[in-house]
């Protein structure tokens, strides 16, 4: 796997753009990063569980104000690209997995830190931007700006070459591992998807409307159980509920 | 007003000068600093804009006024770019002498739409929609339905067409709003009942997690309704128990750690990783190999 590093890198730097300079379509979203990295890897179904599974525990890290939140770009695509490395039939898939993220948070980590003190660089671009705006020079904004995103394509390349070389050489480790811890680690990926439903409880779940998730909790429940509503079906029902729900409320707004 | 104070008619914006403006939109966080947020940004949206509606000496000036602290939501702020695009228009329209009140309301307009439009647009934008898009997706990789037949790459394609479907409309149409209503675009934005989506997507949200939950837990069922009712109240217990931590700002990456520290514990303690409720994880019920027994 780790032999495709450059391919990865540069395909984790471009979608590293998105977080915020260009354009913010949300495909620098574990969601997204990870089948796409799993893809190159070869193991594109491993790539789509953890990219959900990402995504849902760090459902809500917004960037609001002046939070730069966790690069999950970097997070998902390195945890992919070195889940893909370890999974071979002695280990059970949820236990690299679950490996592969814990050692790549630190590297997102890094890369979030590296984010702050280019932000802080940007400042002096800001300065010479301005000092070239009144001496009318404003075709320096345009190559200002495609000087930052080079800067930060690089920065992206370098943090993600990075995080896989630093997590090629943390493999040996997970082959260290006594059974015992492996197997925590398997009963972790469980709990992380525990992990993942607080995340979305503590982003959207109020006073207010926590008796509707209880009854929407429960009803689901009967719709499963008894009357064998299960699977795409059950999804594509609660979809549909969602949009009415939703147009409702559009529909109260406007009449009001 | 008297014939000396009359200006010549200057050009107008064109569709393309609109359209590389708005193009322009999609790079205003680029330069995102620390100092003056998004102003680079701005400045940058309005540098077509400029050199069409100003004299060439008069330009930089212009833009140095747009340099000034400036941070909103990257997409509401389509909105506020229309309007001032708008005013700076009718600005040159002018005589001088109301030119610099026109450039004290255009600085007013930002400065007072900024906040708002910074608050709506986080918690439609980061704090519901994009949770709802992700957490769709989730569900719909937990129901195996597009894996067995190797569909799964609709997946990742329905989140970005959900997100950036809304994304798109709201940054395109808040870009044309602002132009066509100038200051009084603040009126405009009610009409899109943003603040209405919110109460019903956060509604709709906890449904796609209440499906979440039962996915989760359902594998489970085949072994008996009692394991399975088991299982379901340690989930809704340990649930609790996590979200109590982030609520009191543990963060997400900490709280992994904490987890799998957990996690652990659970199997260096032989007891507990032998109860049924631990030990048959979320595999499926017929297919399940227990980690220990794959290592041999």
């Amino acid at each position: 796997m780790m032999h495709d590093w450059f391919l990865l890198s540069l395909v984790l730097a471009l979608l590293s753009l998105d977080i915020s300079a260009v354009g913010q379509f949300m495909v620098a979203r574990p969601i997204v990063v990870g089948p796409v990295i799993g893809m190159l890897t070869g193991h594109f179904e491993l790539g789509l569980g953890m990219g959900a599974l990402i995504e849902l525990i760090w459902i809500g890290d917004v960037p609001v104000g002046a939070h730069l939140p966790l690069d999950l770009c970097v997070l998902s695509g390195v945890a992919v690209a070195f889940a893909s490395e370890l999974t071979t039939a002695k280990y059970p898939p949820e236990a690299a997995m679950t490996y592969a993220i814990g050692v790549a948070i630190p590297l997102a980590a890094l890369s979030t830190q590296v984010e702050i003190l280019l932000r802080k660089f940007h400042v002096r671009w800001v300065h010479f931007a301005q000092r070239m705006a009144l001496n009318n020079h404003l075709k320096t904004f345009e190559w200002i700006n495609l000087v930052v995103i080079l800067e930060l394509f690089l920065k992206g390349f370098l943090m993600a070459v990075l995080g896989l070389t630093l997590a090629h050489f943390s493999a040996g480790l997970f082959q260290m591992f006594p059974a015992k811890v492996i197997e925590g680690l398997y009963y972790a990926h469980w709990l992380l998807l525990a992990l993942g439903c607080s995340a979305v409880i503590d982003l959207v779940v109020e006073k207010k409307n926590f008796l509707f998730l209880v009854l929407s909790v429960a009803s689901i429940l009967c719709l499963a159980l008894i009357g064998q509503v299960q699977g795409i079906w059950l999804v594509t029902l609660v979809l549909m509920a969602g949009l009415i729900i939703t147009l409702f409320f559009l529909g109260k707004g406007e009449n009001a | 007003m008297t014939p000396e104070e009359k200006i010549p008619e200057l050009p107008r914006l064109t569709f393309l000068d609109l359209a590389s403006a708005f193009l322009r939109t999609l790079f205003l966080q680029a330069v995102w600093n620390f100092e003056r947020y998004l102003s680079f940004g701005f400045a940058l949206v309005l540098v077509p804009v400029l050199r069409r509606i100003y004299p060439r000496e008069e330009r930089g000036e212009a833009l140095s006024r747009h340099m000034e602290y400036f941070n909103t939501h990257p997409f509401m702020a389509s909105f506020i770019l229309g309007a001032v695009i708008r005013m700076e228009e009718e600005r040159q329209q002018l005589p001088k002498a109301k030119q610099k009140q026109k450039e004290e309301e255009i600085s007013a307009l930002k400065v007072g739409m900024m906040g708002p439009l910074a608050a709506i647009g986080d918690n439609f934008f980061w704090a519901t929609l994009r949770p709802y898009c992700g957490l769709m997706a989730v569900v719909l990789v937990m129901s195996q339905a597009f894996q067995p037949k190797g569909y799964a790459w609709i997946i990742p394609v329905l989140f970005l067409l959900v997100f950036n479907a809304t994304h798109l409309g709201i940054r395109l149409m808040g870009f044309l709003q602002g132009y066509r209503k100038g200051d009084q675009v603040v009126l405009a934005i009610r009409r899109y009942g943003l603040q209405e989506a919110i109460r019903g997507l956060k509604l709709a949200t906890l449904l796609l997690l209440s499906v979440l939950i039962v996915f989760v837990n359902l594998a489970d069922l085949e072994k008996g309704p009692s394991l399975f009712i088991l299982r379901l109240i340690f989930f809704t217990a340990i649930v609790g128990l996590f979200t109590f931590a982030l609520h009191r700002k543990i963060s997400p990456s900490q709280m992994f750690y904490a987890v799998v520290l957990f996690a652990l514990m659970l199997a260096f303690w032989p007891d507990l990783s032998a109860s049924p409720v631990i030990l048959s994880g979320h595999a499926p019920a017929d297919g399940f190999i227990h980690p220990l027994a794959m290592l041999k």
